[in-house]
């Protein structure tokens, strides 16, 4: 692999072999050695995907770049529909616009947590803690049944995105307007979703999944940029709700069908795979096109999922006592890290993947709300359960230079197996607790598998991600209640 | 790209659900435990009883305590046009079972039929118990069996096989 330093934090992958455009990627010294003591196992994905048809230079990965399944997690590519160019389905992933919603109100710290960390045993705290965790279910075993939606419901939601679920009364208005692509992408067909991506979907809509998705209750303790932040609504000690999950089993279905369907078209369209999980189909082919309406589906079902959540959460707060006005939780801003959507760049429409990475557009661009418009999009970063999360702006940096794109998380540095023998004989939730954090998860073995040390450090990314000029610093958010699926 | 990379094997998994290889069953199951994503890699003496691991690795992935046995019955039909796509259709369909409709299988009988230069079919008749998140101690959601770095291989008649779950 003949790789190139650029500057301070990028480097260049100069193509080679069956690559037909360089590669690219961003790294701190410390992701660099993490790269290199896996032999560069997901730089060799990102050069497999610089390998398919109609690839725009240069394919890229994120700072929180880990080794997945075909694709790299943190990996960005976008392809040209004219120059034959591709989509796959597992160049988006199985969980379908997964993503994160951060919530903001009036609340600050010391309303939620009024000794400061050191008393967790606050009853209305722990009365907020418990309301969230049973308004929110994970999903499997017990499903959402307090809505009674059935099919046609979900048709409707699968066309209309998070809209669908306001029309309902479960939101507001207001809600879509600081929702990506206001919660509904166009041109869904939801004839192309199968009859068990249904059936799996429709208890699911409102539920969290399990994993690494999760509900956190936070508060913001430090700015980093006071003009972006303003803009944002976001101050020291405000308390923030993010909410991260996607579209559930209804997703997850999608992605299967459409994967194998993708393998046979691959071949007949005599598209070369280096990797099963890669199949793709021409961008204007029927398979890609039929694709493409399912994902839109899949990916309105994953708005509408994080509007109902917010919905339930926004009922839990109240239920808990914080039900004034200055306690209701408006929409910060939703935002997807798994997707494909066309996007212009550089003067040309081009398909996008984003495979575990956020869009960041940066500042003047229209298809932002307008109260975001000068200063850019936030872009939000989940870190880990024990330590914090961040919210960053979209910069011209990330539109020039990697399709208007940011990192999207952590990503994990120890497997669910290696985490949980580390736990052993610990006990994670007290240790939590002892730093003013409040879980509640479905399990023991969720709380081990995310344990903090299971996970890079976020701050590692950000800053490598901000000094790389690919996003910009705005706050750390700190977590106070962490409901895990 | 190094086969195994990024892998760490833990055969201590399996020991704790029991299910190590044994003589009498001549079959085994090594647990995968990559950073992002789980897996397990099977041998056994028949293609039938590979199959038969990976729904056995399966258990062990989503249940810290998975049910040995069961009153319900069902039955699964599939074909596929290779053997790693069969295999994955399979494990989707347990995972659909347990997930979706609450029936975690503990014991299937699986036929595998080549069918005549077209690819293979599987039947099984299983028998399972009904989904008990805390009893069983579920661990969490599969999103999917994945394709990547998928291997189905007889060697020397011994049947060998690699999955990658997404989790």
């Amino acid at each position: 692999m003949n790789i190139e330093h650029v500057s301070e934090f990028k480097y260049r992958i100069l193509k080679e072999g069956k690559m037909r455009v360089d590669a690219a990627f961003y790294a701190s010294e410390g992701i660099l050695e993490d790269l290199r003591s896996e032999d560069y196992a997901s730089l060799k994905q990102i050069c497999n995907v610089a390998m398919l048809p109609g690839v725009v230079e240069p394919a890229l990965t994120m700072p929180d770049i880990h080794w997945g399944y075909g694709f790299p997690i943190g990996g960005v590519a976008a392809f040209d529909p004219e120059d034959g160019g591709v989509v796959s389905p597992g160049g988006v992933g199985f969980d379908i616009n997964c993503g994160v919603r951060l919530l903001i109100s009036e609340l600050s710290r010391k309303d939620v947590d009024p000794s400061e960390g050191r008393l967790v045993e606050d009853p209305q705290r722990i009365g907020l803690a418990d309301t969230l965790y049973e308004s929110i279910p994970s999903g499997v075993g017990k499903g959402r049944k307090d809505t009674g939606f059935v099919r046609e419901d979900l048709e409707e939601v699968l066309v209309e995105g998070a809209g669908a679920l306001v029309g309902r009364g479960y939101g507001e208005p207001k809600d879509l307007e600081n929702i990506e692509s206001e919660g509904r992408l166009p041109s869904a067909n939801p004839k192309g979703v199968s009859n068990r991506a249904y059936q799996r979907g429709v208890s699911q809509l409102g539920t969290l999944g399990s994993g690494n998705h999760f509900l956190e209750v936070q508060y913001v303790d430090e700015i980093y940029d006071e003009e972006v932040a303003r803009a944002y609504g976001l101050s020291e000690g405000k308390v923030t709700v993010l909410i991260h999950s996607g579209s559930r089993g209804l997703g997850h279905q999608v992605c299967q069908d459409y994967v194998e369907r993708c393998m046979e078209a691959a071949n007949r369209y005599g598209i070369e795979l280096e990797d099963r999980q890669l199949a793709a189909a021409p961008i204007r082919s029927p398979e890609g096109k039929a694709y493409l309406g399912a994902m839109a589906a899949a990916a309105n079902f994953a708005f509408a999922n994080r509007q109902l959540i917010t919905h339930f959460t926004r009922k839990a707060f109240r239920r808990a006592g914080f039900d004034s006005e200055a306690h209701h939780l408006r929409v910060l801003y939703d935002l997807a890290h798994n997707n494909a959507k066309f996007e212009e760049h550089g003067g040309r429409e081009v398909l996008v993947h984003r495979k575990g990475a956020t869009r960041a557009y940066g500042p003047g661009n229209e298809e932002l709300p307008e109260r975001y418009r000068s200063v850019g999009q936030p872009v939000l970063v989940p870190g880990d359960m024990g330590r914090y999360s961040f919210v960053l702006a979209g910069t011209e940096g990330a539109m020039s230079e990697t399709f208007g794109s940011s990192a999207h998380g952590a990503g994990r540095k120890m497997g669910r197996r290696a985490a949980k023998k580390a736990a052993k004989g610990r006990n994670l939730r007290r240790e939590l607790e002892d730093k003013g954090i409040l879980v509640r998860a479905a399990n023991r073995a969720t709380i081990d598998e995310e344990m903090s040390e299971a996970y890079k450090d976020a701050a590692e990314v950000v800053d490598t991600t901000d000094r790389a000029g690919i996003g910009k610093k705005v706050a750390r958010l700190r977590p106070l209640i962490v409901v895990k699926g | 790209m190094g086969e195994h990379h990024g892998y760490k094997s833990a055969f201590e998994g399996a020991a704790e659900a029991g299910s190590q290889t044994t003589p009498a069953r001549d079959a085994m199951i090594r647990m995968l435990d990559h950073t992002a994503d789980v897996g397990f890699e099977l041998k056994a003496p028949t293609l039938e009883a590979m199959f038969d691991e990976a729904r056995r690795a399966l258990l062990m992935t989503v249940f810290e305590r998975p049910p040995r046995s069961g009153e319900d019955e069902d039955s699964v039909r599939l074909s596929a046009p290779d053997l790693e796509t069969l295999l994955v259709r399979w494990i989707n369909e347990l995972v659909f079972l347990i997930q979706g409709d609450g029936f975690v299988p503990v014991h299937a009988d699986v036929r595998i039929e080549e069918s005549g230069g077209e690819g293979f079919s599987l039947e099984a008749s299983l028998t399972g118990a009904s989904l008990d998140v805390e009893g069983h101690g579920w661990q969490g959601e599969i999103k999917s069996a994945t394709f990547h770095r998928l291997d189905v291989t007889n060697e020397s008649g011994c049947w060998q096989a690699q999955v990658i779950l997404d989790v």
